[in-house]
């Protein structure tokens, strides 16, 4: 009932936007180039999947996301846990973490391109370099706000060091590693749109570019909406995988009750 | 009876951050006997805490030695908090040491059964830790702490957190186990009452350096229901361990 009316409010903002948009186009007699009609745009939609491929670009783009995506959570997990298990290794690397951290990163983009080509290896290193901070810090913080009496029974019960992992503290960091993933994952988003501007012959980057160089405002729209499309799966994929893994955390709970 | 723990001049030295020697426990001597319960009341800062850390093999003694009837590492241990895992279900819970340990075998998940049903937990197996009240998830602890069958429960301050009542009822609860289950107890608690209501030996500790100064042997007739409260013998405990803790 309560997704259903979530779905009544985005389609009425929508729509309130279209109207707008619409009337704001007409009223002031906007050349096309520069706001094209939501109808001009709508059609384009659906012409550009034929025209130019979306489907293909769409993927491709959407490929190195979520390739990306599973290797920066893999190694972000991976170092969050030695850094936040090791004290020494803490020590070291905690400087140039938040170095790192700190940097925009899509400033790397063309260091990435000279060092890794304009292929997908680049690219790739630029989304992992975006979604590995954020997920290496929740892993981190998550293991070390592990409670006293909670390591006590760990030790008692006798697990080695992979139960602890998977018994533990792998499912205790999950909060802090989704939090970081959402951040993460707006940020793959743009790394790789970034990066297909720079190096692309595809993607959606690409037909951005494409179609804002040929002046081919209507597909430029469409183009920046099947990004926003993209964006909106995306996020519903890691609120689903959140929902099915936090179900037990406070931050559902309220949720639930409605 | 014989001895489950004997307890050898066991010295406890921490150095604090100050570099200042801390004296936490001093030539402790103690038998523990086979299915006895024994609480261990004292200030803050007395040592029960180390003692049985110590005896949970989560700290060393400094000096002294500690001998177990059974192996060693046989001991179940209740904490202040229930240190529930909250992705667990009570069920999941009270069977985690049991899975970790792969002794997760038919007999044993049968006698898990029986523990939650002794715990009044039956029908709450598929609840979140989250969905129950303080008094039940410590009752699924204690639960925990018993499914591989230790010999030893080391409990420290279980009923600390909770409210006056329920703290009263678990420790009648925690009787009936203790009953049923015939485990050796040390109980670690701040409440003389408690103490006395369930215990066979009281050790009354002292700080600084932490040391036993009293061993009462409470010899009331069992089971003890919450009338043993009103007679003039609790009574009279309760007011001898008042005047030894001072």
């Amino acid at each position: 009932m309560s997704r259903f009316r979530l779905i009544g409010e985005y389609a009425v903002a929508i729509a309130i936007l279209v109207l707008v948009w619409f009337v704001y186009a007409i009223v002031f007699d906007v050349p096309s180039f520069i706001l094209p009609l939501p109808s001009d745009v709508g059609r384009a939609l659906i012409d550009m999947i034929p025209e130019q491929d979306v489907a293909m670009h769409f993927l491709v783009t959407s490929g190195e996301v979520l390739a990306g995506f599973v290797l920066g959570t893999i190694l972000g997990y991976v170092i969050g846990y030695l850094v936040g298990k090791i004290k020494l290794l803490e020590e070291a690397l905690m400087p140039y973490i938040l170095l790192a951290q700190t940097a925009p990163k899509i400033a790397l983009a063309p260091l990435f391109v000279i060092w890794f080509g304009l292929g997908f290896v680049s690219k790739l290193v630029l989304i992992i370099s975006m979604v590995f901070f954020p997920v290496m810090l929740g892993a981190m913080f998550g293991l070390k706000s592990i409670d006293y009496n909670l390591k006590c029974l760990m030790q008692i019960t006798g697990l080695s060091w992979w139960q602890k992992i998977v018994q533990v503290e792998l499912p205790h960091s999950l909060p802090q590693i989704f939090a970081g993933l959402k951040v993460g994952m707006v940020q793959a988003v743009i790394a790789a749109i970034v990066a297909e501007w720079i190096s692309g012959e595809s993607g959606l980057g690409y037909l951005l570019i494409f179609n804002s160089t040929t002046y081919n405002s209507p597909m430029l729209f469409a183009s920046i909406i099947y990004t926003i499309i993209m964006g909106i799966l995306f996020y519903a994929l890691i609120s689903f995988l959140e929902n099915r893994f936090l179900f037990w955390h406070e931050s559902k709970q309220i949720v639930r009750k409605s | 009876m014989s001895t489950a723990i004997r307890i050898e001049d066991v010295n406890k030295i921490y150095k604090s951050s100050g570099g200042r020697e801390v004296h936490a426990l001093s030539h402790i001597h103690l038998d523990v006997r086979q299915s006895e319960f024994i609480s261990i009341i004292g200030p803050s800062g007395c040592g029960k805490s180390t003692l049985l850390r110590i005896l949970a093999n989560l700290d060393q003694p400094s000096s002294g030695r500690i001998h177990w009837e059974s192996s060693a590492d046989h001991i179940g241990f209740v904490f202040q908090d229930a240190t529930l895992l909250p992705w667990k279900t009570v069920y999941q819970n009270a069977k985690f040491p049991l899975e970790v340990k792969k002794l997760d075998t038919k007999e044993n998940l049968a006698k898990l059964d029986k523990l939650l049903e002794l715990a009044g937990l039956k029908g709450f197996e598929k609840a979140y830790p989250r969905e129950l009240s303080g008094g039940m998830r410590q009752r699924v602890s204690i639960v925990r702490a018993l499914s591989y069958n230790p010999d030893v429960l080391l409990m420290d301050e279980p009923f600390g957190a909770l409210d006056a009542l329920t703290r009263d009822k678990m420790g009648i609860e925690l009787m009936r186990i203790w009953n049923e289950t015939k485990k050796t107890i040390l109980f670690v608690t701040h409440s003389i009452a408690e103490a006395v209501f369930l215990s066979d030996r009281v050790i009354v500790m002292s700080p600084r350096p932490g040391k036993i100064d009293e061993i009462l042997n409470i010899d009331l007739p069992r089971p003890r229901t919450v009338d043993v409260k009103e007679t003039p013998e609790f009574g009279s405990y309760v007011k001898k361990l008042r005047e030894v803790l001072g």
